[in-house]
């Protein structure tokens, strides 16, 4: 199956250079106080985006006159993965600076565009990701949220689930319905951005099993969008959509997020050593080292403005199995109890990994989902 | 080497092995891919470990039954040592109970001991192998010397792979080695996952063919979405062994090119062997469930694959093994600060998974 084969990452010697600067920049923090940043994308912490902002490494791959770096999308990987690795708190911006803003760059208007990338490159601008409803899930083809056109602009009314940070967004990139839904279940769909201020837009939280609030259930009655919140074209919503999802998929995100726990196992095996412990480590570090390589080629593939949304799939469906797989292993290699209250911090990032694990597998498209992208690339669909 | 000529490389590889000639290594020999790793000036075709490495994953999508791999190093290893060309040269490991013992009497020197299933060790010329210690030595010993006793084995696959016991013998040639037992068994590695990436490749291509095919209550079995999704596990699993494996095969080239750290130390190289043995195990186990009973039975070809997956997974350190020389060596890096930072040097060339 030679369209199964990555090709070989670009190195950068920019990004190199880049590496170096970031874990300067880094130096200066210490994560590990924290056992939550332990796992996921670490906190939310807008002085530390606004830090990043100043850096000049938030939205690096934006054009300079939206206030961009002007990057390719190799640097950027150097300093996003050093970021995740350091379990740096980017939570804040990393929706905006991993999909919004490219969207927006792709397919938003000029006045988008000058209006809010160089306030997400300055780390000041939040966005949340209206995509799955009640009852849809990952049959985003589903969406009943409905825009109706209106004069000056349109009328959503509809309800939006699972939307990471809502509460603390300043936008939202919304996926609605501007047609009825046809025999072509994708078409009539539309995306918009969402100023959450607007009236009409009511945010409910919904609090994981971790006891943590991410998650909420954002309804929108007669919410009032100006005609220019449309972005790109009206009824090409879908293709937008899976453009954007393939930047959500491949990332390092999706197999570094518990990296924190793994640090914190290294700690713990370098004071007790044991054969065992080598060799849960062993085996994490060779998928680890594996799926790295594979995602900074999709990374390369993307820079070359190659289709990657298979590929994407892939490093995906193999980065969060990975990730669930790694307290699995951890566990049964070092005889502890996990406790999020532990002051132990293994034992704490244990926990708070437990928790989170089940998630990974589920959010930016849920194994079975991209499974079917697999097989149908294999030809069997 | 160019692209282009890589490509070339490949091509005749691809068909020779899809031809499946009845003389296939004859004809294997005569295009010199034995000696693909021999430089040009020396007779051989120059070739990179990368490029070596896809052509016996060519090999492995074949289930070839030739000593390619073996002979592949067993030349490259005799010309970096300065010994005179031999014809099939195999590679041996020290048995652990009887290791090999090199003695030395005025000129003349003496091999006792044994070696432990050496690949193709019966239809070799020549057994290559390397002493145990900081000395290490470089030993050919001619296969048909007097001392030299052979008891045949084999693979799961049928593969040879015998057991080879020495008693005095005196050797064809013994020289400085170029490097230590160690790192040849992760060269030896890197071929099998080599190998076993181009083997679960067609175990997929023959999956999907099988699956579009088949039909059941009254539909091909591809279509159920069950069948599908165990299928994409095993696309998933080839494609993370195809990347391991180059990555694996990169890093021997980097360590040639002047890295002196035992090869055994490479993030990269243990890497692939895990990484594409835990892949040969899920993917030979899907495809013997969407086979069903066809697959189970000795004359469908399935078993060509599996089998030799299954033989070569355990052959020069199982995951396990290799797990555990990772694990260790990533413990022992004092370099970084981090495990991040101790497998992603700050402003090096290199990247996770290369040798250092």
């Amino acid at each position: 199956m030679s369209n199964l084969s990555f090709p070989r990452p670009r190195q950068s010697e920019v990004g190199e250079r880049l590496r170096a600067e970031v874990r300067e920049f880094l130096d200066d923090f210490d994560f590990r106080g924290d056992p939550h940043t332990a796992s996921v994308f670490g906190g939310f912490d807008p002085e530390f985006s606004e830090a990043l902002g100043a850096r000049g490494w938030i939205g690096m791959g934006f054009p300079q006159r939206y206030g961009g770096g002007g990057y390719g999308l190799v640097e950027r990987y150097v300093v996003l993965e050093e970021l995740l690795a350091a379990r740096a708190p980017i939570t804040a911006h990393s929706v905006a600076d991993r999909q919004s803003g490219q969207l927006l760059l792709r397919f938003g208007n000029e006045r988008q565009r000058e209006e809010i990338l160089p306030r997400i490159a300055a780390g000041k601008s939040y966005f949340c990701i209206g995509m799955s409803e009640p009852d849809s899930g990952s049959d985003l083809a589903s969406v009943r949220t409905r825009a109706t056109k209106v004069d000056g602009g349109w009328l959503v009314s509809g309800a939006k689930i699972w939307t990471t940070n809502a509460h603390r967004s300043h936008y939202m990139i919304l996926l609605c319905r501007t047609s009825p839904a046809t025999q072509e279940r994708h078409a009539g769909l539309s995306q918009f951005l969402v100023d959450m201020k607007t009236p009409g837009i009511v945010c409910k939280p919904i609090v994981n099993i971790a006891g943590v609030h991410d998650f909420n259930e954002v309804h929108l009655q007669n919410a009032f969008l100006p005609d220019e919140a449309l972005i790109g074209v009206e009824g090409e919503g879908w293709k937008q959509v899976t453009s954007e999802l393939a930047f959500e998929r491949s990332g390092p995100e999706r197999f570094l997020s518990h990296l924190g726990l793994l640090e914190e196992f290294v700690h713990v095996l370098k004071r007790q050593p044991s054969a065992e412990g080598a060799k849960a480590l062993g085996r994490l570090v060779a998928h680890l080292a594996t799926l790295r390589r594979m995602s900074r080629s999709v990374a390369t593939m993307i820079s070359d403005g190659q289709d990657a949304a298979l590929h994407a799939a892939l490093v995906k469906d193999l980065g969060t199995c990975f990730e669930q797989e790694i307290p699995e292993i951890l566990r049964l290699a070092l005889q502890t109890e996990p406790d999020p209250n532990a002051s132990d911090a293994y034992r704490a990032a244990l926990a708070h990994v437990v928790l989170n694990a089940p998630s990974s597998t589920i959010r930016g498209g849920t194994k079975e989902v991209l499974r079917s992208i697999v097989a149908k690339g294999l030809g069997l669909r | 080497m160019d692209d282009e000529t890589r490509e070339m490389l490949h091509q005749t590889a691809a068909s020779i092995f899809a031809e499946g000639p009845s003389d296939l290594w004859e004809v294997l020999k005569s295009v010199g891919f034995d000696k693909a790793l021999v430089p040009e000036s020396k007779g051989g075709v120059g070739v990179s470990w990368a490029v070596a490495c896809e052509l016996l994953a060519i090999a492995g999508k074949h289930a070839a039954a030739v000593p390619m791999a073996e002979a592949m190093i067993g030349h490259w290893l005799v010309d970096l040592a300065g010994v005179e060309e031999i014809e099939l040269p195999t590679l041996g490991f020290s048995s652990l109970s009887e290791p090999v013992r090199l003695t030395r009497t005025g000129d003349e020197w003496h091999v006792g001991g044994a070696l432990v299933r050496v690949p193709w060790g019966s239809a070799c010329t020549h057994i290559v192998f390397i002493s145990e210690g900081p000395e290490a030595q470089l030993i050919v010993v001619a296969r048909d010397a007097s001392g030299v006793s052979i008891t045949p084995g084999h693979n799961l696959a049928g593969e040879p792979r015998d057991d080879i016991a020495f008693e005095g013998v005196v050797p064809h040639a013994v020289v400085p080695a170029p490097f230590e037992s160690n790192s040849l068994q992760a060269v030896a590695a890197i071929t099998r996952s080599a190998l076993m990436a181009g083997a679960i490749e067609r175990a997929l291509t023959l999956t999907v063919d099988y699956a579009n095919m088949r039909v059941q209550f009254g539909r091909p079995i591809g279509k159920f979405q069950a069948v599908q999704q165990n299928i994409a596990v095993l696309a998933t699993q080839a494609a993370a062994a195809r990347a391991a494996t180059e990555a694996g095969s990169e890093a021997i080239d980097d360590w040639i090119a002047g890295e002196n750290e035992s090869l055994m130390h490479s993030v990269a190289v243990a890497s692939a062997k895990i990484r594409t043995g835990e892949a040969a195990g899920e993917a030979a186990a899907i495809a013997h469930q969407v086979f069903g009973a066809i697959g189970f039975t000795e004359e469908h070809e399935l078993q060509r694959f599996t089998k030799r997956l299954w033989s070569w997974r355990d052959e020069y350190g199982n995951e396990a093994f290799w797990a555990e020389v990772l694990g260790q060596r990533v413990l022992a890096d004092e370099s970084g600060k981090t495990l991040w930072r101790t497998l992603t040097p700050a402003g090096s060339a290199l990247e996770l998974g290369a040798t250092r």
